[in-house]
């Protein structure tokens, strides 16, 4: 046995990523890592190649115990990691890239270039790799990105080398050839731990999977006897608690029309609606879109096709002002970078979007967006000691409540929430739900994109599912978790 | 809270130090001298407390004192009426403020390597207009601007009351002000919530160089010539003085009390060093430790905080 991670547990700021994490792999394998979005995939991972150090449990490397202080433990043992996001210096050559922390020295400590350029060039055609030594690494596609980062784990002689989701930026092509090496690998012995939340992926590479759920390691065993609809229940879980139950109400008017929206590369052919009393769900995997359609609608990115309509009035929507200014409200995912200015107070938070309606001529009534503020504070039972604390100071939940409250300043028509309930307690998404209610109530339409299964079986009155970009297709509300998750992650081909 | 007042209490310590350690310091001569001298700098860190606390930065300040007070002075020394020269000066300073906004939104350049590029423009167009060589012909009554004295005190002051009155205003009271401190806190979210963030950008880089015109007229009003080489090095003085009142190179942070605290604390420092008889030389070495003192008060201040 390569390497063995037992009862691995890890947190970060009190949540719990791992409780117990365990895998086994093999020389010559191909080890399938599944699970949802948050399952706590990337956080084993992570331990094994040193980047995290486990709050407990205990990893065995080639049966003897070890602990990892730092990436380089990690790589010294002969563990390596293709990350999803490539973890490359940009702006150096291939062959610096492939030796980055380890050069061919020649006397005096100095780099031994000529040396290290051959190495990496005898390196890549022994792979027939579609590279040079001497390109630039920022100029490469994403396929050639983690070429380099393979070249490099195999330069190193690694024995076990984790790939983290290692297509899920690839085109088809690139993929194929990704798998190609992955095959290449398992004939000369090396073990393999790949990443995956993509079903179809499954078959064509690995012998064994390991699912995790919430953290937990809940099955291992050979692929061939794991049939896809196993593999989903054990991704998904049984057990289903009532989170919220909502009452539907009768649909309205249309309030928003999208049709054949398409924003490259993330976004391709998106055509809904949304009628007024509505909250349809959008589900899918990460890099499904879901993402890039709110930022498209919202006019943070230029579509290159599509058309939009907003209470039946075709609109051309190029900045998020003139979202703002067509009745659509967007609460992005990242509160911390993009949903609040953290450093500033909670009121101005409040107010920031419309501002037009606390001043007038351009100055403002700091009285009435007082009272303005801690009318919402109440409200929407923001916990903070004053409209004047910073955002930051508070709590997720409180923190989502003002990002939403700078919306109902000046109602919206149409309301884009992407990720409503990310980091944020369970008491607090149950408010969030119930805002959503009110709102959609109150006449408006809301768009909810969700990576948590629970929640958009049980909130929205239709549900999307996103895959690659494409809206995958329609469920009814109430949907099981299975039932979404086919569509997110089998292909077509696969569903028949 | 302490903390918060730090610059305050180092402002009055330093006064009342001053005003134990040289007979001469607590003299309406002395005084008015400070005021006078400090006034220049003091309304061009206006400008640049709005610029800082929108998460920008003018390094081209000084230039653009320079084209301003020489503008304004060629267009007096052309026998246009001396009001008509002032203004002259302030739109130059504004125009040159409107290009470093329009510059850094528009092609969406770093603040800090536009106005190093718009330095050497400015400064450059300040000379080649004046040949190198400075206005001299001024009318005798434009001295009242920098030298004068109204209800007994320096008239630059009234002028300085007004335009911290002004930016405070601004800043406190007005969109432009609250999307200034969203601008600088995260821009990202100021997009996000649909503030036009490239107009306000330039509004803000505008406003300070038209306050940095009226400082190039004050300016040339003391020395009574139009000099294209005045203003070199008051850029990092302005940013001093905001940064030293408490004020975030991060942008999101500053206030108008703070800036005025933060340049008459440097203003005392190298008065008082004059009146000691402390070699000049030690003086800009005080004066940068005291910086460094300042922001890392502040610096542990904010940690604290979280």
């Amino acid at each position: 046995m390569l390497l063995e991670l037992k009862g691995i547990s890890k947190k970060f700021g009190g949540v719990a990523a791992l409780r117990a994490g365990n895998l086994t792999v093999q020389g010559g394998e191909v080890h399938l890592v599944m699970g949802e979005n948050g399952a706590g995939k990337s956080t084993l991972m992570k331990i094994a190649a040193g980047m995290y150090r486990p709050d407990g449990g205990e990893i065995l490397w080639r049966g003897e115990r070890i602990g990892f202080a730092r990436p380089a433990d990690a790589a010294a043992a002969g563990i390596a990691m293709v990350h999803q996001e490539s973890l490359l210096a940009p702006h150096l050559s291939v062959a610096e890239n492939i030796f980055l922390g380890a050069p061919p020295l020649r006397g005096g400590g100095l780099v031994d270039r000529q040396r290290m350029r051959e190495e990496a060039g005898r390196l890549i055609a022994s792979h027939n790799f579609p590279l040079q030594a001497d390109w630039r690494v920022d100029r490469l596609s994403p396929a050639g990105k983690q070429l380099v980062e393979i070249c490099r784990a195999i330069q190193r002689g690694s024995s076990l080398i984790i790939f983290d989701e290692p297509t899920s930026s690839l085109s088809e092509s690139e993929t194929r050839e990704v798998f190609g090496i992955v095959r290449k690998l398992r004939e000369r012995g090396t073990g393999v731990i790949y990443i995956t939340h993509r079903l179809a992926e499954l078959r064509e590479l690995g012998d064994r999977v390991t699912i995790l759920r919430d953290g937990e390691t809940v099955h291992t065993g050979l692929l061939a006897e794991t049939p896809a609809n196993r593999i989903i229940q054990y991704m998904v879980g049984r057990e289903v608690s009532a989170i919220y139950e909502r009452e539907p109400v009768e649909p309205g008017a249309e309030l928003l029309r999208v049709e054949g929206l398409s924003c490259s590369p993330g976004l391709k052919d998106a055509s809904f609606s949304i009628r007024a009393g509505e909250i349809v769900g959008i589900g899918g995997l990460m890099g499904a879109g879901r993402t890039e359609l709110c930022r498209a609608l919202f006019g943070l990115d230029a579509p290159e096709a599509g058309r939009v309509w907003l209470g039946g009035r075709e609109v051309k929507i190029r900045s998020p002002r003139e979202a703002v200014a067509a009745g659509l409200a967007l609460i992005p995912e990242d509160r911390q970078r993009t949903g609040l200015a953290t450093a500033l107070p909670v009121g101005h938070n409040i107010t920031m979007a419309h501002l037009g309606e606390v001043s007038r001529m351009g100055l403002l009534k700091l009285e009435q967006e007082r009272e303005i503020c801690e009318g919402f504070i109440a409200k929407l039972r923001i916990k903070c000691e004053s409209p004047k604390q910073r955002a930051g100071r508070l709590s997720g939940g409180n923190q989502q409540k003002v990002a939403l409250a700078k919306w109902l300043l000046k109602q919206a028509r149409v309301f884009l929430f992407d990720e409503p309930t990310r980091g944020i307690d369970v008491g607090a998404k149950v408010e969030v739900f119930e805002t959503m209610d009110a709102l959609a109530r109150a006449g408006a339409g809301v768009l909810m994109v969700s990576s948590e299964l629970p929640e958009l079986t049980q909130v929205p009155d239709r549900i999307l599912v996103m895959r690659q970009g494409r809206i995958a297709g329609e469920l009814p509300g109430r949907s099981s978790q299975e039932e979404i998750m086919k569509l997110a992650a089998l292909e077509r081909k696969a569903e028949a | 809270m302490i903390q918060r007042l730090l610059p305050f209490l180092t402002l009055a310590a330093l006064f009342i130090g001053l005003a134990l350690a040289s007979p001469h310091f607590l003299t309406s001569t002395n005084l008015s001298s400070v005021i006078r001298q400090t006034a220049v700098i003091n309304i061009m860190a206006l400008g640049m407390t709005m610029i800082i606390i929108c998460g920008g930065i003018d390094l081209s300040v000084g230039c653009i004192l320079a084209m301003g007070g020489l503008l304004g002075s060629m267009a007096m020394g052309a026998g246009l009426p001396i009001a008509v020269g002032v203004v002259a000066g302030i739109f130059t300073g504004l125009a040159c403020g409107f290009l470093n906004g329009l510059m850094t939104t528009a092609l969406r350049i770093n603040p800090f390597i536009v106005t190093l590029g718009t330095l050497g423009i400015y400064r450059g167009t300040a000379l080649m207009i004046s040949n190198g060589l400075p206005v001299h012909n001024l009318p005798p009554a434009f001295s009242f601007l920098g030298e004068g004295t109204l209800l007994g005190v320096p008239f630059v002051l009234w002028i300085l009351l007004v335009c911290a009155v002004l930016v405070h205003v601004l800043l406190e009271h007005t969109k432009l002000g609250r999307y200034a401190f969203a601008i600088g806190s995260n821009a990202e979210a100021a997009l996000y919530a649909g503030i036009p963030v490239a107009f306000f950008t330039t509004a803000v880089y505008t406003i300070g160089g038209a306050l940095t015109g009226l400082a190039g007229m004050i300016e040339a009003s003391r020395l009574m010539t139009g000099q294209p080489t005045a203003g070199q090095g008051y850029e990092l003085q302005a940013i001093a003085a905001v940064v030293i009142g408490g004020g975030s190179l991060r942008g999101g942070e500053g206030s108008v009390v703070g800036t005025l605290v933060g340049a008459f604390i440097m203003g005392l420092l190298s008065n008082g060093s004059d009146l000691l008889g402390i070699s000049p030389y030690l003086q800009q070495a005080i004066i940068g430790a005291v910086i460094i003192l300042a922001v890392a008060v502040d610096e542990l201040r904010k940690r604290k905080l979280g």
